[in-house]
């Protein structure tokens, strides 16, 4: 005689519910963090070979002193465009930024995917802890 | 800083990316001895490597996680403590002389060569009950492994002593500019129990958040130089990606321990630089 088919039980609905959110939370940070190596990547290339075809060298010196970084691709990317518009450094700069990003977003989406999706105000708490640290030291001076 | 031209810390850092990948000891470790082999100054050679790191962890994290094997909880937990650890390790590296970098360098490179061999394969049981603060902290989960063809379900422990831990190895990861990658499956392995592919992976998913910890106080305080950065994150990512790919085809496990003798002679070159026996070529 077949079994009767039964209700899944509240804890079998609560664990597929857990092992659903889980891979989805595995996709969202996946793709953040393949996206974002990709298109830093693609931009940090771009610069140099840019700057290889323009001047023979890969040489393309400069630093950032006395401000976070962000400020400095605002100032370097005006400063750029003022003079001659779109060129290799502008693309480093990105690049970088691109990659400074990823994990930053990475973790701000998680933030997010906890308190939406997951209501984890335990995990939600966590990433905004680790949010606000990186927040902070991205923007030192 | 010294004139070392983009080109060639270009070639130098696929090299790093690729002894880092075959060897499995990540780029960094590699990279920081070489780019001062190269004449580049330890510190801008830490500040550069820590921006490469969280490209080559980012790259590997994104595959990992999206196999399933990356435990995100246990990830998330753990960052808190190790961004800690990169910035006061960054902040004690610029507040350092270069000697004591050199000699942390070697001793932290010889160390997690021994952990290579420290790790055992083991047959722990996973499922044991953990206590009761691993258990509020949520740090269970389970992956279906493919090689042995069956689920395994885990309950990670002693996320009271993983944590603290962890503010240890985001130290050494801030102070010399490596992802500390070995340091961190140690503590996953020992301390929270969990299995070896849980540990590594989400020990690459770490590393990541940690770096940038560190590389924001390394660009605050001008070591950050991104016309140098950038030939060697793409050096490193190159030269990684090739070792990868290399090292699934290779049964033989002599090629992976020529370069561990490699990394060997550097930790002990870096050493030797630290007390000064090169003379004043630090």
């Amino acid at each position: 005689m077949n079994p009767t088919p039964r209700e899944p039980s509240d804890a079998t609905t609560a664990a597929r519910r857990e092992a659903r959110l889980e891979h989805d939370m595995e996709l969202l940070v996946g793709y953040i963090l393949l996206a974002g190596v990709l298109f830093s990547i693609v931009l940090l290339l771009t610069g140099l070979v840019w700057q290889y075809v323009r001047t023979g060298s890969l040489h393309l010196k400069y630093l950032i002193a006395g401000m976070n970084y962000f400020d400095f691709l605002v100032h370097d990317l005006r400063a750029m465009f003022q003079l001659s518009g779109w060129g290799p450094r502008a693309f480093i700069d990105l690049g970088i930024a691109a990659l400074l990003f990823t994990p930053y977003i990475r973790v701000v989406s998680s933030m997010v995917f906890f308190a939406v999706e997951e209501r984890n105000w335990k995990y939600t708490a966590f990433t905004a802890f680790v949010g606000a640290v990186l927040t902070y030291s991205l923007f030192l001076r | 800083m010294s004139i070392t031209s983009p080109g060639i810390l270009f070639g130098v850092s696929i090299v790093a990316g690729f002894i880092g990948a075959m060897s499995g000891m990540g780029g960094g470790i590699v990279l920081i001895p070489a780019l001062t082999l190269f004449g580049v100054g330890i510190k801008h050679a830490i500040a550069i490597s820590i921006v490469s790191v969280i490209a080559t962890s980012s790259g590997a994290a994104s595959a990992y996680v999206r196999d399933g094997v990356t435990n995100l909880k246990i990830g998330m937990f753990l960052e808190m403590f190790t961004i800690l650890g990169a910035i006061v390790g960054a902040t004690v590296t610029l507040a350092s002389s270069d000697q004591p970098l050199f000699i942390a360098f070697g001793l932290v490179l010889l160390l997690s060569w021994g952990t290579l061999f420290l790790r055992k394969a083991q047959h722990a049981d996973y499922l044991k009950p953990a206590d009761p603060i691993s258990r509020w902290l949520e740090l269970r989960g389970g992956y279906y492994d493919h090689a042995e063809n069956r689920q395994i379900d885990y309950e990670g422990r002693r996320g009271w002593l993983g944590g603290p831990c962890m503010f240890g190895a985001g130290f050494i990861a801030g102070l010399l500019g490596i992802g500390a990658g070995a340091l961190k499956v140690l503590i996953l392995d020992l301390a929270m129990g969990l299995p070896p592919k849980v540990s590594t992976t989400t020990s690459n998913l770490i590393i990541g958040v940690t770096a940038l910890a560190g590389t924001s106080i390394y660009i605050a305080a001008g070591y950050v130089d991104p016309g140098l950065a950038a030939p060697v994150i793409i050096g490193v990512v190159a030269g990684a990606f090739i070792g990868t790919r290399l090292l699934k085809r290779l049964s033989n496990q002599a090629i992976r321990q020529f370069f561990l003798v490699v990394l060997l002679l550097l930790g002990v070159e870096m050493i030797l630089r630290g007390i000064g026996v090169f003379g004043h070529g630090v």
